[in-house]
């Protein structure tokens, strides 16, 4: 088997007194769909965080097709390959979708020319052609999401990290954007995605991750893993497990 | 400028512009000239100030160290050298930009208000250090007196003309410099750049931008504009001391004219100067006898009144008027 795509091995963050992540390691395999579960404050930002370059670890090293982005600041990341969206999207307000899809494109040809066109390649990609030319600002909620991910998409990644998608969305916008994943991974894009969603998480991903309090408590494919003790004890506490078994 | 620009637009543009090319030929009143040229310096400061801190949504107040810095090293190289104030004019915009990469690699890592506030401190440091020194390892300052330029008569070579209608022309000409550096940087990665730092700092870095690295090249392209200016500045004087080149003042005159006019656009800091500076000068010589003071209030008034009416800056509700006429104009 050919080496993974992304390699994190025996991450840790401690704030002050709190170990939000812990020794943590799991890699991401090329054209695969990685989700990344957890209760709240489980760690899942910060880990997220780390391979993003927005926190550095502790411990440990990162690293993608070998080479290690460990310590490394967000915007060389972001050229080595791995493009993020934010929990709460974080859209240039004055400029017009177009426009701030190109804002990613930049990264990787200073033509204008061939940026936009790339851009606009993006925009029918995502639906987005009725508004194109509006500003990001007057944007619904989940046209900023789509939006993030177009930005995102300009950078050419080889890796994405998706932040909780989905969070806020409607029904059929949750399912127009898995479909929207499943597109991006078939142009050859491998996804790290966190979800609180779980029915997102299961239709989406090949494999899931759990983190508890900064450990990494299972790995498997979805259904083995929502079935995993561990996890469960996680979710929903000792005394439903034991419920459950008896 | 002409990107989203309509018909109509574009042709009040040009209108403006051969206006200003033949104003020497109309009024020639020198009074009337030095005016405009006054108005045309400001409109180049403004707009030398709105090409880093208009697109990136900085409020510097501390950009008249650049044009003073500039205009020292200007006047200085002239009388101590005898070099041509021309060359002297980029030695000083050259000098300013290393000085801006200095400030504002210590500045740019603070936001909002803590910037702001830096940028004037450092620009206050250099002015009261320029007033108590009267030499620098042997170069002349002379403090709060300041320097003259020495009179040598008409000469291009040494930027001094007896006639305001020369001083006119070079103004405009350098307003038309940055008027075309801000329409390539409208268009350019790093004004992209600039605006997604400004719209969002932690997207900016996901998207491949060193926030720092992209600010202090705008900042050191603005920092030699400013510059530039302030040789003129002093060329145009024949005069230089740290209060009215370095001081607060003008680096207030510059961010106050570019954000009314409209920050962050072409030719809002240009409108904003062609607005200002007038009423500024009306008041001034109308009721400065007078009403000693008045003029301060009427022009504060108007600041107060379009900062609350018109927020982003008098060129946009300006375009959206002009998109109706020419609306109209069609049906």
């Amino acid at each position: 088997m050919s080496a993974p795509l992304l390699k994190v091995d025996g991450i840790s963050k401690r704030f002050g007194g709190n170990q939000a992540v812990k020794e943590t390691s799991f890699h991401v395999d090329s054209g695969e769909i990685l989700g990344l579960i957890g209760p709240n404050g489980a760690g899942k930002t910060t880990a997220f965080n780390m391979i993003a370059g927005y926190l550095e670890s502790d411990t440990g090293d990162i690293q993608l097709n070998e080479k290690s982005i460990k310590g490394k600041k967000p915007w060389d990341i972001c050229k080595a390959g791995i493009a993020r969206t934010f929990q709460l999207s974080k859209p240039f307000g004055d400029l017009s979708v177009l426009e701030n899809i190109m804002v990613g494109g930049f990264v990787r040809s200073a033509d204008r020319r061939i940026i936009e066109t790339k851009a606009r390649e993006v925009v029918v990609f995502l639906g987005m052609e009725a508004i194109i030319n509006q500003d990001a600002l007057n944007l619904t909620a989940f046209d900023r999401r789509k939006l993030e991910l177009g930005r995102a998409l300009a950078t050419e990644p080889k890796l994405l990290l998706m932040d909780e998608v989905v969070a806020g969305a409607t029904p059929n916008e949750a399912s127009e954007m898995v479909e929207l994943v499943k597109n991006i991974r078939d142009r050859g894009v491998s996804i790290l995605i966190v979800e609180h969603v779980m029915h997102v998480i299961m239709n989406l991903s090949d494999r899931v991750i759990v983190l508890d309090s900064g450990n990494l408590i299972a790995d498997g494919n979805p259904e083995e893993v929502v079935n995993d003790p561990e996890v469960m004890k996680a979710y929903f506490g000792e005394k439903y497990v034991q419920q459950q078994s008896t | 400028m002409f990107g989203t620009a309509t018909p109509l637009e574009r042709g009040l543009i040009i209108i403006g512009f051969l206006c200003l090319l033949v104003l020497p030929f109309v009024i020639t009143n020198p009074y009337h000239i030095h005016t405009a040229t006054m108005i045309v310096y400001f409109a180049f400061m403004a707009a030398s100030w709105n090409f880093v801190c208009g697109y990136l949504g900085q409020l510097s107040l501390g950009h008249s160290v650049f044009s003073g810095v500039a205009g020292y090293v200007t006047v200085l190289m002239f009388t101590q050298l005898g070099i041509s104030p021309w060359i002297g004019m980029l030695f000083g915009g050259l000098l300013a930009a290393v000085l801006s990469v200095a400030i504002g690699s210590l500045t740019f890592r603070l936001k909002g208000p803590y910037f702001t506030l830096t940028t004037i401190a450092f620009a206050e440091i250099m002015r009261i250090w320029f007033e108590n020194t009267d030499n620098f390892i042997g170069i002349p300052l002379k403090g709060s007196e300041g320097l003259v330029v020495p009179l040598v008569g008409d000469s291009w070579w040494a930027f001094q003309f007896n006639d305001k209608t020369p001083y006119y022309y070079i103004a405009l000409g350098l307003l038309l410099m940055i008027v075309l550096a801000t329409i390539m940087l409208e268009k350019s990665k790093l004004g992209y750049y600039l605006k997604a730092i400004r719209g969002d700092q932690d997207g900016a870095e996901a998207l491949g931008i060193n926030p720092t690295k992209y600010s202090l090249i705008a900042l050191s392209i603005s920092a030699f504009f400013t510059g530039i200016g302030g040789a003129f500045f002093a060329q145009f004087f024949r005069y230089i001391n740290p209060e009215r080149n370095m001081g607060i003042d003008m680096s207030i005159d510059m961010a106050i004219m570019a954000i009314i006019g409209g920050q962050g656009t072409v030719l809002g800091p240009i409108l904003g100067a062609f607005i200002l500076h007038p009423i500024a000068e009306i008041t001034r010589t109308t009721l400065g006898g007078s009403f000693l003071g008045l003029h301060l209030v009427i022009y504060g008034t108007v600041l107060a009144l379009t900062v609350l009416y018109f927020p982003q800056g008098i060129i946009v509700p300006l375009r959206r008027i002009l998109a109706r006429i020419s609306g109209r104009a069609k049906k």
